[in-house]
């Protein structure tokens, strides 16, 4: 049996995955699976790049594996290799590519669990009394939740420029409740 | 002090234990992958420092260590114990680890993420890791802010643990259940519902132990309420199926069961050389024989602990130096032997 990859050489490694119960079997050479770093220690981070990457090399896939995150240098294509992001900031960087895919490994792509208490304590300085937190803050949030939906919207539509413009007041909102504090 | 695998849940013998494991960031670093070296030696003294406070708070006798400054034989058995993972257990760059003495409690600083707290308990007793791990997770919070988005959730490293950060995990022992025709379609059923039901010890016709990990699949989207209700509502029904196969299988056949139980206890008891894998398969007989009250000792069996005491980086800790692999079927049977409590009568 030929390699599954290179299709050039004999296949000599047999490797089982068992995603969500169901078994699939891939045959890949020597050469191939060291490339992919098959082994005892399997990264789940090339595995799940399998789930999440750039599954067909189109041109634009390509052009979006140059994104890059200010904060901590992660590229898009690096968080595809690896499957792992560089910060928290990542996340609001990639968002519009990777939106989908989270939804697609996660069923969701929305929180409902557990807020955590630096939030409300933030916004607590922020509004200065802490009386007043809550509302102060569901003010703050709700307009960043419009822009957030804005934003999808334009996603939708794909005008990037909206959605850029939104992911930007966003960020700035967010950042000026940060500095308040 | 008891670990907690030495200690037994009598009130459902086929749920081993229960685990709540809840990864966080602090908002100061990036993500741990993308720390320098003297980033990451600092955050994990920063949040070394932070963590004495949440153990005076805790109460529980607690031991700090770099993972550097352990032996590879140590992290190796730390990983049998589910102390660590297999990405720890290699792991080079500065990297913390708070203990408890009796092992429930862990705390891993700079691993994949820069906190991971981990609660174990023997049984099923998610519900109260959960309020646990709550509870200090709210305490750990007020030390250093998390990383957090309002539409993702608690932000991670991997995308597999974004928003609640949350795995809770129920093992369960299911040698009679498993061996059923119907068993992998029930496993694949169990996706359908979000739970990942997979081998502690090897996967299909190779998990030899017949023990199985009941984790959420999901960590976005779900309250943490739903994914532990999940996960136990999963675990328990398993286990009750389990007990009623068990049930039949002693009704019709008493004599074969308490034949193959006691034929197991022999072999345990008076063997000089045992592989890992009927090491294993022995033991599970023994757990179950145990479990429906054939075999019965004066105290306690812990057959789990005496489970995660055979596996080879224990058995060399033991034997404090390394062993072949004959050597180690000899070390593994003598660990047995001494473990192994006397029947009190049949």
């Amino acid at each position: 049996m030929l390699c599954e990859k290179c299709r050039v050489r004999e296949a000599t490694i047999q490797y089982t995955e068992v995603v969500n119960g169901v078994r699939t079997e891939h045959n890949f050479c020597a050469q191939c699976a060291s490339e992919m770093d098959l082994g005892q220690d399997f990264p789940l981070g090339r595995l799940l790049s399998g789930l999440l990457g750039l599954g067909t090399e189109s041109p634009r896939e390509e052009k979006y594996a140059q994104v890059v995150c200010p904060t901590c240098g992660t590229s898009y294509g690096d968080f595809v290799k690896d499957s792992r992001f560089g910060c928290p900031d990542c996340y609001e960087v990639f968002d519009l590519l990777i939106s989908d895919k989270i939804k697609q490994l996660q069923g969701s792509d929305c929180h409902k669990g557990k807020i955590p208490k630096n939030r409300t304590a933030e916004a607590g300085k922020s509004a200065g009394k802490e009386d007043e937190a809550p509302g102060e803050d569901s003010s703050l949030e709700e307009q960043i939740a419009r822009l957030y939906a804005c934003q999808q919207a334009a996603v939708r539509r794909e005008d990037y420029e909206e959605a850029a413009r939104c992911r930007d007041e966003i960020r700035r909102l967010r950042t000026g409740s940060e500095t308040d504090a | 002090m008891l670990k907690w695998f030495e200690e037994t849940d009598r009130e459902n013998p086929s749920i081993i234990y229960s685990r709540i494991r809840l990864v966080r960031n602090w908002t100061e670093y990036p993500f741990s992958g993308r720390l320098t070296e003297e980033q990451a030696r600092e955050m994990v003294s920063r949040l070394e420092k932070g963590m004495r406070e949440f153990c005076l708070e805790d109460g529980r006798d607690y031991e700090f260590a770099m993972l550097g400054d352990l032996s590879d034989l140590d992290r190796r058995a730390l990983r049998e114990r589910r102390i660590l993972n297999g990405t720890l257990v290699s792991k080079k760059e500065p990297a913390g680890l708070i203990l408890s003495r009796d092992e429930r409690v862990s705390l891993v600083l700079n691993g994949d993420d820069h906190i991971r707290m981990q609660f174990i308990a023997p049984g099923m007793k998610l519900k109260e890791l959960w309020k646990e791990a709550d509870r200090a997770d709210d305490f750990i919070n007020g030390i250093f802010p998390y990383a957090y988005d309002r539409k993702y959730g608690f932000l991670t490293a991997y995308p597999t643990n974004v928003g609640t950060g949350l795995r809770a995990s129920s093992v369960v022992h299911l040698p009679a259940l498993s061996t059923g025709k119907k068993f992998s379609s029930l496993v694949g059923e169990m996706s359908r519902f979000g739970a990942s039901v997979r081998g502690l010890y090897g996967e299909g016709n190779e998990n030899y132990g017949s023990l199985y990990v009941i984790s959420n699949q999901k960590t976005l989207g779900v309250t943490e309420e739903e994914i532990v209700g999940l996960v136990e509502k999963v675990a328990r029904q398993l286990a009750d199926q389990e007990r009623q196969v068990r049930e039949m299988a002693l009704s019709s056949d008493r004599l074969g069961q308490e034949d193959e139980a006691c034929k197991s206890y022999g072999v345990l008891k008076y063997a000089r050389r045992l592989t890992w894998k009927d090491a294993m398969v022995f033991l599970s007989r023994l757990m179950t024989g145990v479990s429906d009250g054939i075999l019965k000792f004066d105290g306690p069996c812990p057959v789990f602990s005496i489970m995660l005491g055979i596996q080879k980086a224990n058995l060399q800790r033991v034997s404090r130096r390394p062993l072949s692999r004959a050597e180690l079927d000899v070390a593994r049977a003598a660990y047995i032997r001494a473990e192994l409590p006397e029947l009190s009568g049949l």
